[in-house]
């Protein structure tokens, strides 16, 4: 009973205050990939320190139980408490009962999480399917481009076997080929870094557990960390410039012929994602900024598994 | 001739440009000329066709006549508003090149886009 309180105590804290700090150590993507696994260390050292409390608690209920029955007895009713009373049927039950509900919340959300993300994979399958069908593949560079006859602007790839990458007839019009070839570029980076598998699995964290802080920001976090991911490699594949220019036509919605990447400080309102990935792309992160972005977060990356570390031993031990 | 899954498309598209309700031998004598491919083939794909409900069929005599259960612009609209209502009844992870966004962040990038345009112009002219 009193393990159980500081392990849970250290899970709370993380998941609550954690992301405070994370964020804006990952904000602006100076190491997009530690980020990401920083965001996702967090998360596995609040989920198995939970675990480990969950257990101590059902364990010392099953454990100790019979001797916290006695304490409240003695104290309610003194010298007139035996152990016929104490160790009653009545006593039994409630250590049972308590023990079974800690059980079955823990197993219901294991249940519920699972049945998510089986769902969320189901529906991405017929999605695909669907595109596959509707759509017009465009075999030549097998590329596994389909085209999909709309005046909407959209552009995104479906994971799955074969994966998908859908392109509307509308944003067709906007792109000129470099930067239709950085779109694709930044889709296939999606897939190749499986970046849907975080997605589905954080959103279904997000999901099972809607207040508490950690996953909800975390997993938008790694969504925006991904695409800049994303964006990273198609730069580095398809040029920088081209890539600008898509953003910029797929978030305005008509053709961009040229954006020369200029440090732009001017361009300001980064609270937008869309924007803020241009300023990114147009004015880097220095090298000396990435190297303390990276410094923070890799100690943070072992200061949580060491806790979560000794959690483990501890209660191995106990 | 690619996967399976390519011959459901392709069957698709046929039916579609085809129009009126088609029969397997029908899709299968114009399949012939470009591929080579059973009868077989072509009449299990337009049965799971069938089955996943993407055609409707008729007993006509002895064989079945499909139909398209909905045109492909219905499709195509239906696609999309899958894809682009986020967080609505679908979970499919899809991960977009460009985040749907409102009309004020379209703004503020269209401004971004002008005011580049004006620093090359002056790169240009000076």
């Amino acid at each position: 009973m009193i393990a159980a309180l500081p392990v849970f105590g250290y899970s709370v804290l993380v998941a609550w205050w954690l992301p405070v700090l994370l964020t804006p150590l990952t904000r602006n993507g100076a190491g997009a990939r530690l980020g990401i696994a920083a965001w996702i260390t967090a998360m596995a050292s609040v989920l198995s320190s939970a675990a480990v409390a969950a257990a101590f608690l059902i364990r010392s209920a099953i454990n100790g139980w019979s001797g916290l029955a006695e304490a409240v007895c003695r104290s309610v009713a003194g010298g007139a408490c035996t152990p016929v009373i104490y160790r009653s049927a009545l006593y039994e039950l409630g250590l049972g009962i308590a023990a079974i509900l800690v059980t079955l919340t823990v197993i219901v959300l294991v249940c519920r999480y699972g049945r998510r993300i089986q769902q969320a994979q189901r529906q991405t399958r017929a999605h695909a399917e669907a595109a596959r069908i509707t759509g017009r593949s465009v075999p030549p560079d097998s590329s596994g481009m389909v085209v999909v006859e709309s005046s909407r602007l959209a552009a995104y790839c479906v994971p799955g076997r074969p994966s998908t990458i859908v392109v509307t007839t509308g944003a067709l019009s906007v792109l000129e080929p470099a930067q239709l070839t950085a779109v694709l570029a930044h889709e296939r980076a999606h897939l190749a870094g499986r970046h849907h598998v975080l997605v589905a699995l954080t959103r279904g964290l997000a999901a099972i557990f809607p207040a508490v802080p950690l996953f909800k920001r975390g997993q938008s976090e790694i969504a925006r960390l991904a695409e800049m991911r994303a964006d990273d490699a198609a730069a580095r594949r398809a040029g920088r410039r081209p890539l600008i220019e898509a953003l910029l036509a797929m978030g305005t919605g008509s053709a961009v012929r040229s954006a020369v990447p200029v440090p732009a400080a001017a361009l300001a309102a980064a609270g937008y994602a869309v924007v803020a990935r241009v300023q990114r792309l147009m004015d880097p992160p220095t090298r000396s900024r990435q190297a303390r972005f990276t410094l923070a977060l890799s100690g943070l990356m072992t200061v949580l598994p060491a806790v979560s570390g000794l959690i483990f031993v501890l209660a191995a031990g106990s | 001739m690619r996967g399976f899954g390519d011959l459901e498309a392709v069957i698709m598209h046929l039916v579609w440009d085809h129009g009126s309700p088609v029969t397997v031998r029908e899709l299968f004598e114009e399949l012939r000329q470009e591929r080579a491919i059973a009868y077989t083939t072509v009449m299990s794909t337009m049965d799971n066709l069938h089955r996943k409900g993407w055609l409707d069929r008729v007993k006509e005599g002895k064989a079945y006549r499909y139909a398209a259960t909905a045109s492909r612009e219905e499709y195509s609209a239906r696609l999309m508003r899958e894809a682009l209502v986020g967080g609505g009844d679908t979970e499919a992870v899809l991960n977009h090149f460009v985040a749907e966004m409102d009309g004020d962040e379209s703004e503020v990038l269209r401004a971004v886009v002008r005011r580049l345009a004006e620093t090359e112009q002056r790169g240009q002219s000076g």
